[in-house]
């Protein structure tokens, strides 16, 4: 008996640590998801038997406008997320000098990463409250009155996507700030003696060190856009009419409000397979990176 | 016109002083070493000629120029760092033409320099290579084409050689003098590694903690060191120094006792200040002791000999003559000869040398009273 | 350093640089502000209409009173704390014994393991929505706060992971070889030389799992509905749609809501940001 303990201990402990976070993980997350592409062939409203349609699903989603209004919205989301990296990186030079306070400074520009996504969602809810928010606020600085933002059909999409950039902006300060403080004395000292100054220096010099860092500052900023729910579900939940729609919301809806859980299926399908393009470029680049580390 | 004047240098990090009014002349064309022990301030002075440090007091004039608070690239300099920091994103003609590229100099003109740099370099067919797929003896040569690219007053070199292998590095040390003289360049060159000094430099400058403790050609500073830091410091094996004691003095000449050698009489230096029942610093160099005939010279007992394919070095106890400061061992002298000596551990054998070969340092400085002649 | 330092001789271009910053703070933080200075205000005040203008009382302890007294805010938070400790230590248990692993032993599967850990932790959350939903109604777990923790600890675990992974494999090779060479087994290995080193790493995942997890409002939304359950994230939601005129209130229950993790951020600010970028940037 011990002797095939012997034999087989290298192998047998290591698996039982590994095992109880592969099954939960598997279990709750991957099988999950699997399990959802599966719901989406079917018609359920969650109580009764499933009902086997195929592809209905899908055809009824691609007939759908508001649909095609979550997309339009989801690639707002995208394209406004996309000013965090440059952002996250300016903040991230403003930062970057030895003045006494500004360890604290820098602690303070991370805040809004560590608030709830509710209570950066209620926040600027009051921001833009007609007549007493902030926004109204500054525009009675100037004498004018300050659009309803909210309510306002054509700009609700950008007043949600600025609250939720808030704290996007200051993760990748967070990133970029590492990022510049690894960078190699040498290399920016070679820079000066060859006259690089300036932007001349970012651009040529800093940026090119930075390369790893804005790679993952971008493909977490668009996962997070496309990703996007709390916002929406605290600030407008998806109005006014559905102008505010994403995918993420749009599936919530259908699924909880409507009871229309294959359908919802379906739209969450649709936004991961959106996403999976992000995740798998992600991953191609960190597995090559691991492998040429090895 | 002198090609860079360094004038009172001063310059301290919090409360360590780096540098301690440092004053240097360089002429055209010379080639520069600075040595000394880690944390002397070669570094720290090259970085300052540089640019990349700022003085706290002092000058820095280049081709007549004062440049103390110039930019690195308004001063006419081109530095090699010892890590060769080349623009990892950028081929091998990206970055030997990068400086002239922010001095928006025209694209036919960069492209003429990198050319030549690239011929002088023997890099022609490594021009689209990036830097990571060059070997460490390419990636320095690419570095050194940076900076002939542009055509600077001064060269620097921070330690250029001490990453590469033995052998590579004694082929780099003989293409560096021929790249000297063939640009007929002012280059400023820090080592800690005193055989590269001596080879290639037109004149040394021995750095110790902070300060110049003497400036002249390897020659002159090896036959006529200053001081004890700097007999110390040139020469491989380290000199043999040993405690003597004055015991009478005549116009010029001092008598000194060496324990275990006898009376020897010294000619002084014209500021060598012994004075009698003081204890002075005798200085021998290795090649200076050889075997001894019949009786003459003392005795010393072999403790390890090295053999070295056409020469030999013995470490011998020759107590009651004690080394000071010596790193073979307490005490051991060091015995350098020209010749495959056929010498067993724990002999005894006799040593001796000449009296003419002997140096004297003495005072607060420890500085020179007697050079060999 | 880059940008060029501005030297410290330069005073007074230090301070007007700082000047600038702590401008661009202000404007930075004036939605935190606003809400701030917002859950301090009177009700008079706010029926009144003042809300920028002089307050006319000082409301601070009203509102957070109110809060913890007329909304079940205050069992809301309890929630919170329920469900948050217990999974940030399990997660830290799980993700150490599976970090150890797959940073230790070179298995087929490591880098499928790996890559499964990795994109898992970037799906949508609706894409598990429905079947997790469901799982929990049948095993009977809706509703309650263990769905979240069983939740937050199979999600967490795979980012975790990889964090304690990246770190055990910069530990010291010499370590473990060391160890080996005396015939220690993996477990001894990870008592003995992993657990005493890891313990900064697991400082700053503790945290930001924390973090993550207190802040999480989907899936205390989809797997809670009663007050007795809901964290405080839920909660809050809940009660702003209550509660839609009284700001004073409202303010007052959101700054209750974002202090702990703001706090803990705080108080250990460097694990925080070192678990961060030690997460991201490594993979």
């Amino acid at each position: 008996m011990s002797l095939i303990w012997r034999r087989h201990r290298t192998w047998v402990v290591p698996t039982l640590f590994i095992a109880p976070s592969i099954i939960l993980f598997g279990v709750v997350i991957v099988a999950s998801s699997l399990q959802s592409v599966w719901i989406s062939f079917h018609d359920w409203d969650g109580f009764g038997p499933m009902q086997w349609i195929g592809l209905g699903n899908y055809e009824e989603l691609l007939g759908d406008p508001q649909f095609y209004v979550s997309l339009k919205n989801n690639l707002i989301w995208l394209i406004i997320f996309m000013l965090a990296p440059p952002l996250g990186l300016a903040i991230a030079l403003l930062v970057n000098q030895q003045i006494r306070g500004m360890r604290i400074v820098k602690s303070l520009f991370f805040v809004p990463l560590v608030l709830a996504s509710v209570a950066v969602g209620i926040v600027f809810t009051w921001v833009y409250t007609p007549q007493f928010g902030l926004l109204a606020l500054a525009f009675s600085a100037f004498g004018q009155k300050a659009p309803a933002l909210l309510s306002d059909e054509h700009l609700v999409t950008f007043a949600i996507v600025i609250a939720a950039i808030w704290p996007q902006i200051a993760f990748c300060m967070v990133l970029y700030l590492a990022g510049i403080n690894s960078l190699s004395e040498d290399l920016i000292g070679a820079g000066r003696v060859d006259g690089a100054r300036g932007w001349n220096m970012l651009y040529h010099v800093v940026l090119p060190q930075l390369t790893q860092v804005t790679f993952i500052a971008i493909a977490i900023t668009a996962i997070g856009a496309l990703r996007s729910f709390d916002m929406i579900s605290v600030m407008t939940q998806g109005g006014p009419f559905g102008s505010s729609q994403v995918l993420a919301y749009q599936m919530y809806e259908q699924s909880i409000f409507s009871y229309r859980f294959g359908y919802g299926a379906a739209i969450a399908t649709i936004l991961f397979i959106i996403m999976l393009v992000f995740i798998l470029w992600y991953l191609s680049r960190i597995i090559r990176a691991e492998e040429w580390s090895n | 016109m002198l090609s860079l004047e360094l004038k009172t240098i001063d310059k301290s990090f919090g409360a360590f002083r780096a540098l301690k009014q440092v004053d240097l002349q360089v002429e055209k064309g010379e080639f520069i070493v600075m040595v000394g022990p880690s944390g002397c301030g070669k570094s720290t002075l090259l970085k300052t000629i540089a640019g990349l440090e700022t003085p706290d007091s002092g000058e820095i004039i280049i081709n007549g120029k004062d440049v103390t608070h110039a930019e690195p690239g308004d001063r006419g300099i081109a530095m090699v760092f010892q890590s060769y920091a080349l623009y990892p994103h950028m081929s091998v003609a990206e970055n030997m033409g990068f400086g002239l590229k922010m001095a928006k100099r025209p694209k036919a003109e960069i492209d003429a320099a990198v050319k030549r740099a690239a011929g002088i370099l023997r890099l022609e067919d490594q021009l689209e290579k990036l830097p990571r797929q060059l070997s460490g003896g390419q990636r320095q040569r690419v570095a050194i084409g940076r900076a002939i690219t542009r055509s600077p007053e001064v060269f620097l070199f921070d330690e250029p050689l001490s990453n590469l292998d033995a052998a590579l590095r004694t082929q780099m040390r003989v293409e560096l003098s021929t790249l000297h003289s063939r640009l007929d360049a002012t280059m400023i060159y820090v080592t800690h590694d005193q055989i590269e000094a001596m080879t290639m430099a037109s004149r040394i400058v021995v750095l110790n903690s902070g300060i110049i403790e003497q400036v002249g050609s390897p020659k002159q500073l090896y036959r006529n060191p200053d001081n004890y830091f700097v007999a110390g410091f040139l020469g491989a094996p380290r000199m043999n120094f040993f405690e003597a004691k004055v015991v009478g003095m005549r116009p010029g000449i001092a008598e000194i006792e060496v324990p275990a050698v006898g009376r020897i009489d010294i000619a002084l230096n014209a500021d060598a200040a012994p004075e009698s029942g003081m204890t002075v610093a005798v200085g021998v160099r290795p090649e200076s002791l050889r075997l001894a005939e019949g009786e003459e010279g003392f005795a010393a007992k072999i403790h390890l000999v090295e053999y070295l394919g056409r020469e030999t070095i013995a470490y011998a106890d020759a107590s009651p003559l004690r080394c000071i400061g010596s790193e073979t061992g307490t005490g051991n002298l060091t015995v350098h000869l020209p010749y495959v000596a056929e010498l067993a551990a724990e002999s005894t054998v006799r040593l001796t040398f000449d009296p003419n070969d002997i140096y004297l340092f003495g005072g607060k400085d420890r500085r020179t009273w007697s050079s060999a002649k | 350093m880059f940008p060029r330092p501005i030297p410290h001789t330069a005073r007074g271009m230090r301070a007007i640089y700082m000047a600038m910053v702590i401008v661009i703070l202000l404007i930075w933080l004036a939605p935190l502000f606003a809400i701030i200075m917002t859950s301090i205000r009177t009700s008079d005040d706010i029926s009144m209409g003042n809300l920028w203008g002089w307050p006319t009382g000082f409301g601070l302890v009203e509102n957070y009173v109110n809060v913890f007294t007329k909304t079940p805010m205050a069992r809301y938070f309890v929630n919170s704390v329920v469900i948050t400790i217990p999974s940030v230590i399990g997660v830290l248990i799980l993700s150490t014994l599976a970090g150890y692993v797959l940073s230790r032993h070179k298995f087929r599967f490591s880098m499928l393991i790996f890559a499964i850990f990795i994109g898992g932790n970037f799906l949508p959350a609706q894409i598990m929505m429905i079947p997790v939903r469901d799982l929990m109604v049948q095993v009977g777990l809706y509703d309650t706060a263990w769905s979240l923790i069983i939740f937050h600890t199979a999600f967490q675990t795979g980012f975790a992971t990889l964090f304690m992974r990246n770190f055990i494999a910069a530990l010291p090779n010499e370590l473990f070889e060391a160890a080996k060479a005396e015939g220690a087994t993996s477990s001894q290995i990870l008592m003995n030389v992993v657990v005493p080193l890891v313990r900064p790493a697991l400082a700053a995942l503790a945290i930001l799992l924390f973090t993550f997890i207190w802040n999480d409002y989907f899936w205390a939304v989809v797997l809670t509905i009663s007050d007795t359950v809901k964290p405080v994230t839920a909660g809050l939601a809940n009660l702003r749609g209550e509660y839609v005129a009284a700001w004073n209130t409202i303010s007052a229950a959101t700054m209750i809501v974002a202090i702990p993790p703001v706090a803990m951020f705080f108080l250990m600010q460097r694990h925080f940001v070192a678990g961060l970028t030690m997460g991201a940037v490594k993979g």
